[in-house]
């Protein structure tokens, strides 16, 4: 578990960067999609190992920690605000521009 | 005094904010609404201040009645009373300044109420004792700022904003991986508990190989937030670009958040660690301030001249820190301080003079002999200018002599060499801005298509306010003239920073 876990982090990771980098707005606003997921999972890893039952189900197991959960809500929100102010942006610069390259978006270079 | 007292810097404008939106029908209502909400909570945070230097130890407000390490708690300790006092004193002088401005922005009805959310994130994050809650702060700010600068009457506001968004998402994200970091290695997430359980496993030991890990992301974070020089890109385009009232507050006291970053780090989080990040913050301080320098001299446009400007002084500041001599760390606040009020001033007259000349851009070209028809904004500005060489009598001479001082105390000689030199470029910069704005005649230009002739070049009759630039230029000559209760404030400040056991203390066991 904690390896397939490792590995879509890392994935998610990989995939995420090199999605950011890409020139196409879309896809760059799908590798912040990615990267937001990544960290999430990666939050939500750092107390998923201490049991399997939530807090306060069952107190005689184990169970898994709450704060990372908490925290990965939190997280979610404020990447959902952020990713719809990022889209709305992409949107008016890639109609200023006619283009969805972002090489071709050279207002700030002259 | 209730420990209360240190939530109303953060509760009046978060109150205030969605009170003006509700005022958007009535523009003068909610301009009038907006100063009196900002001054009320500078008034609460001056409270807050004297009463932290009087007694010593801070006021901690644990929300939500939850004790300090599991709770999130509110630390109103000296160093952060200073820094929210110096914000909302600037952020005060701001919002004075959108009131008396002509920029289409200012009309715009989430201006104010996204005015106070700014200084919400921004007291917020100096003001909390946990992690997690720092990184939801730091967000606030974050988008106040940009959609500010989205709306921009700038061309490219939103060019600039998409940027600063792009830059920000990767500070954010490296700012959650080291809050993953630091609660999977130690369990907690309140910086108090989180400094005592990392003095209690010294670093070199094997069992947390994450601690590094969260040191350097959180590096990377602050960098990013106040445009250290790797990280420095994206910032003059977004201070250029922005609304002069926003873009002073984003130059001067926005970017303030990675420098108290960088105290908290070397002083309360990671001491252990400090020989390691001391040397990194020189080297990219020195780095910061020639290129800041260099590149400032070699803009055509008034307020770039001033983003770029804010890089040199920026890396004044990281010197200071990496020093971390008691006098250095004093010289660090002092700075701090001086630098937000002089160049909050100064990129609100670059932006006055951009309002009254003949098409609105602060570019050389445009605004060279404008300057004729407006004296007192030249008196504001060449005051202002001799506080960012460090001339006396102002504050700036004040703040680059305890940096000097305290060098020569370490006895940092090439730092304090390159540093000497660069302050010659800031004396070029700022006095060929002069010249070409308040001395020289107009020649002729052409901007955006439309081609003026040198003799048709005349200043508009009406533009922004001087009131808030005026003010805070009287700050300037008045910590100048007489700089001793803020040198007494740093000296203090530094000796509260000097062991991070009462801050522990303080916290935890409240």
């Amino acid at each position: 578990m904690e390896l397939l876990t490792a590995l879509a982090i890392g994935s998610l990771f990989g995939i995420a960067v090199f999605q950011m980098l890409r020139r196409n707005v879309i896809r760059s606003a799908i590798g912040v999609i990615l990267l937001g997921n990544a960290i999430n999972l990666f939050l939500l890893s750092t107390g998923a190992y201490r049991g399997a039952n939530p807090a306060y189900a069952d107190l005689a197991t184990p169970r898994s920690d709450p704060l990372p959960q908490a925290l990965v809500l939190t997280a979610i929100v404020i990447s959902m605000g952020s990713l719809a102010f990022l889209l709305s942006m992409l949107y008016i610069v890639s109609a200023r521009y006619e283009t969805s390259d972002m090489d071709e978006v050279t207002g700030l270079r002259n | 005094m209730p420990p209360s007292l240190v939530l109303l810097p953060v509760l009046i404008p978060l109150a205030a904010a969605p009170v003006a939106l509700l005022l958007s029908a009535r523009p003068r209502w909610q301009a009038g609404w907006a100063v009196g909400a900002m001054a009320t909570s500078l008034v609460s945070s001056a409270l807050l201040l004297a009463h932290v230097w009087r007694s010593g130890p801070p006021l901690v407000l644990a929300m939500g009645g939850w004790r300090a390490p599991f709770g999130i708690v509110l630390v109103g300790d000296l160093l952060s009373a200073v820094m929210v006092v110096m914000a909302q004193s600037v952020l005060l002088a701001g919002i004075l300044y959108a009131v008396g401005s002509r920029e289409k922005v200012v009309a715009y009805p989430t201006f104010y109420p996204l005015f106070l959310t700014l200084a919400v994130g921004l007291t917020g994050a100096f003001l909390t004792g946990d992690l997690f809650n720092l990184f939801v702060f730091a967000e606030v700010l974050v988008f106040s700022g940009a959609i500010l600068t989205a709306n921009a009457d700038d061309p490219y506001g939103t060019e600039a904003a998409l940027k600063y968004v792009y830059i920000s998402l990767l500070a954010s994200a490296a700012l959650l991986l080291a809050v993953g970091s630091l609660y999977v290695a130690y369990g907690t997430l309140n910086m108090a508990d989180l400094a005592a359980r990392i003095a209690a496993s010294p670093a070199g030991t094997s069992d947390q190989p994450l601690l590094g890990v969260a040191v350097a992301l959180l590096l990377v974070t602050f960098m990013v937030k106040s445009a250290v020089f790797p990280f420095h890109f994206w910032q003059p385009d977004f201070h250029a670009a922005a609304p002069t009232a926003v873009s002073a507050m984003l130059s001067s006291v926005v970017v303030k958040l990675g420098v108290y970053g960088f105290l908290r780090m070397t002083t309360l989080l990671f001491p252990a660690q400090r020989p390691q990040i001391a040397p990194l913050l020189v080297a990219l301080g020195i780095v910061g301030v020639v290129y800041g320098g260099l590149s400032a001299i070699g803009t055509h446009n008034a307020k770039r001249m001033l983003a770029y400007s804010t890089l040199a002084q920026i890396g004044f500041i990281l010197v200071a820190i990496g020093w971390g001599t008691p006098l250095a760390l004093a010289a660090a606040v002092i700075f701090t301080v001086n630098h937000s009020l002089v160049k909050s001033a100064m990129l609100m007259l670059a932006g006055f003079v951009a309002s009254r000349a003949p098409v609105k851009t602060a570019a050389f070209a445009v605004v060279q002999g404008v300057g004729k028809a407006m004296p007192a904004a030249g008196a504001l500005f060449l005051v202002g200018g001799m506080a960012l060489a460090g001339i006396p009598p102002t504050n700036g001479f004040i703040s680059k002599m305890t940096v000097f001082r305290s060098g020569v105390e370490a006895e940092q000689w090439w730092a304090l060499l390159l540093l000497g030199v660069a302050s010659i470029f800031t004396l070029i910069y700022v006095t060929r801005a002069f010249m070409r704005i308040w001395w020289q005649p107009p020649v002729g230009f052409t901007y955006a298509g439309k081609t003026f002739a040198a003799d048709e070049i005349k200043a508009k009759p009406y533009g922004d306010r001087l009131l808030a630039p005026a003010l805070l230029i009287l700050a300037v000559l008045a910590l100048g003239l007489w700089p001793t209760p803020l040198v007494d404030l740093a000296m203090a400040v530094s000796r509260w920073l000097g062991s991070p056991a009462p801050y522990i203390a303080a916290v935890l066991g409240s």
